[in-house]
């Protein structure tokens, strides 16, 4: 089968880095593109020569570009509408960097597009594409561990360094680029990988949220208590909480108890320890990235449904906004 | 001269912790144990060589200095103001009181008759958390965002005490109390409003409708977070031990993470295989009861000020009152 052809959109998200790696070494795919939009053009245009791809200072020129089929957008958040229905229109298909846009009104329109262009539209959050956190589902639904009763979660980063492997990435702490800080940075993967476990929705949600630790403008850390239709519990702790010298950078944890077991999933990536001034982890393998990226090709190249719609992307934005709104207002919000 | 010193309620607590730590301590003699069950009274004197009993008021008549109440908890007051007006000082087991109400009433009784009231937050005598209070402290971690998971497998059948929320509060007070005293104790903050959630998992909670496993999130002034989890549920075979700690402290300068797995255990590995998670001992270890004791007696004698006083278990309570209403009401409760 011919290969899927990519381009990637903006480096102003350093998983951009990790995804154009994937694509341009995976076996059904391609990069035959990048544009420079946002921050870290310079970065956008050295990949695409150590990749041998097209370089664009734009998008316009590259979704124009008809050798491409797909494409990632790794854009600041507040410019995922404006890229993606472009993208839409032109007929790509999109892997849209999370969250999927700052508020819903953007997320709707964005799944209306993709909708009436007849193009796949799927958002990457990356535990649902871990190892253990796949084994976990396979044993809840087996029964191993009996009713689903509680869910601690973890999900968690480093304090963002203004610039990592070259990157700029202030943009993280401009809330109108942003949406938010730690917590819009991280708890979406917690909250994809609560809906995904509990295959449900929650119905309340409480959260603390805030500026506490590093004296940023934005949020670093939050905690949210998510009741679900169904009667399970979770409590979500996403946040940027991981000090430089902390072992783990990203951190990616669930305590799942049923009635008859207990199931204590770390996830996160394989990795090995260097131990000098600090500990820290080498993550030598992203088999979730490879699996996100062999997903939506499928789903593209056969004409399957992509596991995590911009549905599923809406869903988990409105989670995460009414946990804001929960602390912003010291109340319990409704879903 | 040793100080004189009456045990009433020679069940759990003082098989498990108070009798071994008692006759570690120089200078206290055990003059008198009562029980409403004579065996266990009976057996409890034989362990001290002396008097049982099981009326209180023959009990009260002993010259005594101390009495230490290590009875359910629903007793907790009638049995500590008897005492006091009886002219003893008064060492009881956590949590203070059934009620706030009740425990205020202890403290005014003892104020009243000038005698000392102690509450058994042996937590604060246990090394791991000192130690840990000690490095923040130094290390000026200064902490904004505390979880503190204590967890038991609570080996008893659904009509014991434990189970009726009348009689122990339930685990959100039981358990409940020693972490939001730690929390206080941890951010040297009062706490300003909390949200709680509970459930109801193994069959003895849901017979007893009450939850045994119950999560506060504790807000304290300036913007500190304290996540409490208190649980009776997570279904760990109880023959690994039937306690399990998980501390993780973020501050503006740092993170300490404590869990079982940095507790030296013994790894046993079989063909049926299951990982001792735990150090296999009660909640804490047992010299931390003895160091307890140790204090109360010698603030008696005059030698030391108290560390931890009964207002503070009064304070720990009253969140745990609080929580209770948040998760009955679904609602935020100041406090």
């Amino acid at each position: 089968m011919k290969k899927l052809n990519f381009g990637v959109i903006s480096y102003a998200h350093p998983h951009a880095l990790r995804f154009a790696s994937v694509i341009a070494g995976g076996k059904r795919t391609k990069l035959v593109a990048i544009s420079g939009d946002g921050s870290n053009s310079d970065v956008a245009r050295a990949e695409a020569k150590k990749y041998g791809a097209k370089f664009y200072t734009n998008y316009e020129g590259l979704l124009r570009d008809e050798n491409i089929d797909a494409v990632y957008i790794a854009v600041e958040t507040y410019r995922h509408r404006e890229i993606a229905v472009r993208a839409a229109e032109e007929g790509k298909h999109i892997l849209l960097e999370k969250p999927i846009a700052l508020n819903l009104k953007d997320a709707d329109e964005i799944i209306k597009r993709a909708k009436r262009a007849g193009i796949k539209l799927m958002l990457p959050f990356n535990p649902r594409f871990t190892e253990p956190l796949k084994k976990a589902k396979e044993l809840l639904e087996n029964g191993e561990i009996g009713v689903l009763e509680y869910i601690n979660a973890i999900s968690e980063n480093v304090k963002p360094p203004i610039f990592l492997q070259g990157l700029d990435m202030s943009w993280f702490l401009d809330k109108k680029k942003s949406g938010g800080g730690g917590f819009m940075d991280t708890a979406p993967h917690g909250i994809d990988s609560l809906l995904w476990l509990t295959g449900d929705t929650p119905r309340k949600v409480y959260a603390d949220i805030g500026s506490k630790i590093y004296g940023f403008p934005v949020d670093d850390i939050g905690t949210a208590v998510l009741e679900f239709r169904g009667g399970v519990l979770a409590v979500l702790t996403a946040g940027w909480g991981n000090p430089k010298g902390y072992s783990y950078s990203i951190e990616m944890k669930y305590y799942l108890v049923g009635r008859e077991g207990f199931l204590d999933v770390r996830t996160a990536y394989p990795d090995f320890t260097v131990y000098q001034d600090r500990a820290e982890k080498i993550y030598w393998d992203r088999p979730d990235v490879r699996n996100i990226v062999e997903t939506f090709t499928q789903a593209v190249q056969k004409d399957k449904s992509v596991p995590i719609t911009g549905e599923v992307a809406k869903e988990n934005l409105k989670i995460t906004l009414a946990a804001y709104e929960s602390s912003r207002e010291r109340k319990v919000v409704r879903l | 001269m040793d100080l004189r010193v009456g045990i009433i309620g020679c069940g759990n607590i003082f098989n498990l912790a108070h009798r071994k730590a008692l006759k570690g301590i120089e200078g206290v003699k055990v003059i008198g144990c009562m029980d409403i069950d004579e065996a266990r009274a009976k057996e409890g004197a034989r362990e001290f060589r002396t008097k049982a009993f099981t009326n209180l008021d023959e009990f009260l008549d002993l010259d005594l200095d101390v009495v230490e109440v290590l009875t359910p908890t629903y007793t907790h007051s009638e049995l500590t103001i008897a005492a006091l007006k009886a002219g003893k000082h008064v060492i009881v087991e956590k949590p203070i009181a059934l009620t706030v109400e009740e425990g205020k009433k202890m403290i005014q009784t003892a104020e009243k008759e000038g005698l000392h009231l102690f509450v058994g937050h042996v937590r604060r005598f246990d090394l791991r958390w000192i130690q840990m209070k000690e490095v923040i402290k130094k290390r000026n971690i200064l902490p904004m965002h505390i979880r503190k998971a204590e967890v038991q497998n609570l080996p008893f059948p659904k009509d014991y005490w434990y189970w009726d929320e009348d009689r122990s509060g339930g685990v959100a007070v039981d358990l409940g109390v020693h972490v939001t005293d730690f929390l206080r104790w941890f951010f040297e903050a009062e706490p300003v409003s909390v949200y709680a959630v509970g459930k109801a998992i193994k069959e003895e909670a849901r017979a007893n409708e009450t939850f045994d496993h119950f999560t506060m999130i504790v807000e304290f002034e300036g913007g500190r977070t304290g996540i409490a989890e208190v649980s009776w549920a997570y279904p760990y075979p109880s023959r690994y031990g039937v306690f399990y700690h998980h501390v993780d402290i973020i501050g503006k300068n740092g993170r300490i993470r404590y869990t079982p797995l940095d507790t030296p255990v013994v790894g046993v590995a079989k063909a049926n295989f299951e990982m001792p998670r735990f150090s296999p001992l009660l909640s804490t270890f047992p010299d931390a009861f003895e160091r307890e004791l140790r204090h109360f007696f010698n603030c008696i004698k005059g030698r030391e000020e108290p560390i931890v006083t009964a207002e503070d278990a009064l304070i720990a309570l009253k969140i745990t009152e609080k929580a209770k209403e948040s998760a009955r009401t679904g609602e935020v409760i100041e406090i």
